[in-house]
């Protein structure tokens, strides 16, 4: 197997901010490797950088063998890009724009309407695919984003949050063509998404990226082993925190509850601990021993959410709810009306 | 950009070099359609040109013929209007919107030459240019606006005068719109229209003018532009049409100029 991407040490600022700060990956052919993220920790700043639109500060990244920055025109014709803005023109019909995007890959003669069918007919657009582009919902703008992204049967894909926004239909359907494409053409795919879920599911490979930087990097079921636990989460209220963090340090020294990462969280705390069934019901006894009032109690094998606690000290979503440090697309201030 | 070929090892895809001219023909084609799906634009930047040409001849047509010795106020005034509609046009706010919506960035993935995002929009602006002045041609020739020699060489000559000039208006539009990517800058680009088109002889010959208004108005480019184009209409002088394209041509050169500045400043990424 050889490398279809690889960066190394990429760094890019935005004046005084720094979006990504020394980031190293490889994606082996044929893999679909999940970058995972909450919003504004530079996944699409990376891969604007790996897709040749955006210069690195400094570092290198390269696409099968050819360098970002150097032999753009060659990485180009390689690559098939569906970033994060859906940008389409609306007043082309969905066949005008996958022509246009045909005849600039340069294809001609007869593969240009094959291959614009065959993208059609495989994101499930072939009743649209005349009306005009003004006239789509977000889930059918994505997927004619992605059609007009395989085209020209690119070698390596590189999806920038491809389900973002969308209702759990469409991003099942989404799903599934991105696992096609895989297994009927061997592409590789780069992948970035703020959904576990979606992470979890399609990525042979995942990296976890905060704040610039990759902070765990492996396969998702490795990423989990890696927390080496089951997860308890415990409900508790507010007014309870301190006593219910005692109550469990407590178990913790007696040798009760197994020594294990003790992380409190927006609803109450969640222990990473060995053989949760078991460890639950003692949890449940020792609090209730404590007199601490507390709510639901679950427990669950980790997942990549409870790896990204693990490695970083947030949960996603906590992550993404705090103003972005960084803009990863410098937004063009739009006028009013007209046009 | 070198040619680059692709060499036998590469793992292959469908994409090949595709050619300038086979890229800006995509994008002109994709101008047009454009251009031709929003026809309010075309009936705005055709009514503004026939309103005031209707309200100056009726107001200054027979005044004209007697003070200032115009023989055909209508036939004088036909020319300002071509050229305001050809001044009308929406070249840089249709690629603002696409810097902004991010079809530009779209388009900026695939192998295409930068620079045919740019000629075909411009080549676009062209036929939107030729739309606009052929319509008031035809407007003209119907209410008995006729051209001094040969109509036919007379509406070429016109026509060719006023591409030259719409072409280079355009293209400062669309120079904001690459150099800001903002929608709002781009629309007030408009605002030159103003003194390019009125310190010109747009009412009364210049050599009725005195003081520094006709100061300003010889020192506009745009005025050789439409005396060159009455020059059609009221008698061919060679001298008068030669002065017109080339003012029409500077101001073009150098339209084009701040164009490709303005696109180098874009490509250059980040």
């Amino acid at each position: 197997m050889s490398t279809a991407i690889q960066a190394t040490d990429l760094v890019r600022h935005f004046g005084q901010v720094k979006a990504v700060r020394g980031v190293s990956l490889q994606v082996e052919e044929g893999e679909i490797y999940g970058f995972l993220g909450p919003n504004g920790a530079g996944k699409s700043t990376i891969v604007r950088i790996l897709v040749t639109l955006l210069h690195p500060t400094s570092g290198s990244g390269s696409v099968l063998g050819h360098d970002v920055v150097t032999e753009r025109t060659t990485v180009r014709r390689l690559i098939g890009v569906a970033l994060q803005e859906a940008g389409l023109d609306p007043k082309q019909t969905g066949r005008e724009l996958l022509t246009l995007q045909g005849r600039l890959y340069g294809l001609r003669g007869q593969v240009l309407p094959a291959q614009v069918s065959e993208v059609t007919e495989l994101v499930g657009l072939t009743d649209a695919i005349d009306r005009r582009i003004q006239t789509y919902s977000g889930g059918m703008k994505r997927r004619l984003d992605l059609a007009s992204a395989l085209l020209h049967r690119p070698r390596v894909l590189f999806l920038d949050e491809p389900t973002t926004g969308l209702d759990p239909l469409s991003r099942a359907l989404i799903w599934d063509r991105i696992r096609e494409l895989r297994n009927r053409y061997g592409a590789t795919i780069f992948l970035t998404t703020q959904y576990l879920e979606e992470a979890d599911e399609l990525a042979d490979r995942v990296a976890i990226i905060d704040q610039g930087r990759i902070v765990r990097q492996g396969t998702p079921a490795a990423l989990k082993a890696e927390v080496g636990a089951d997860v308890i989460d415990v409900a508790v209220d507010e007014r309870e925190a301190g006593a219910a963090r005692m109550a469990i340090e407590e178990l913790q020294a007696s040798g009760e509850l197994p020594r294990g990462e003790l992380r409190g969280t927006e609803t109450g705390y969640t222990l990473f601990v060995p053989d949760g069934p078991r460890n639950i019901a003692v949890l449940i006894r020792g609090l209730d021993r404590a007199g601490v009032r507390f709510g639901a109690v679950s427990v669950s094998r980790p997942t990549l959410d409870d790896v990204f606690l693990a490695a970083t000290g947030g949960r996603m979503a906590e992550k993404a709810e705090r103003p972005a440090e960084e803009e990863e697309r410098t937004p063009e201030p739009v006028g009013g009306g007209a046009a | 950009m070198s040619a680059t070929t692709v060499p036998a090892a590469e793992p292959r895809t469908l994409a090949a070099p595709a050619g300038l001219l086979s890229d800006v023909a995509a994008i002109t084609a994709r101008s047009i359609r454009g251009i031709l799906r929003e026809p309010e634009l075309f009936i705005f930047s055709l009514i503004i040109p026939v309103f005031f040409f209707v309200v100056q001849v009726g107001a200054l047509g027979d005044v004209a013929k007697r003070a200032f010795g115009i023989s055909s106020y209508a036939a004088f005034q036909l020319p300002i209007s071509v050229l305001f509609a050809a001044a009308s046009t929406s070249g840089g706010n249709a690629l603002v919107l696409d810097i902004t919506n991010g079809y530009w960035d779209k388009l900026s993935v695939t192998p295409v030459r930068r620079s045919a995002l740019v000629i075909g929009t411009l080549f676009g602006e062209m036929f939107a240019v030729l739309g606009y002045s052929l319509v008031l041609l035809v407007f003209g020739y119907i209410i008995g606006v006729r051209f001094a020699g040969n109509d036919i060489v007379g509406a070429l000559g016109l026509l060719g005068l006023t591409l030259l000039f719409g072409v280079g208006f355009a293209a400062v539009s669309i120079a904001v719109a690459l150099a800001t990517g903002s929608v709002r800058a781009t629309q007030s680009t408009f605002i030159i229209f103003f003194p390019l088109l009125f310190l010109t002889p747009s009412a009364i010959q210049r050599s009725l003018m005195t003081g520094w208004f006709e100061k300003a108005v010889s020192l506009n480019p745009i005025t050789y532009v439409v005396e060159a184009s009455r020059s059609f209409l009221f008698g061919i002088n060679g001298t008068v049409i030669a002065k017109g394209a080339l003012a029409a041509a500077l101001f073009s050169a150098l339209t084009f100029t701040l164009t490709a500045l303005a696109f180098r400043r874009r490509v250059r990424m980040g």
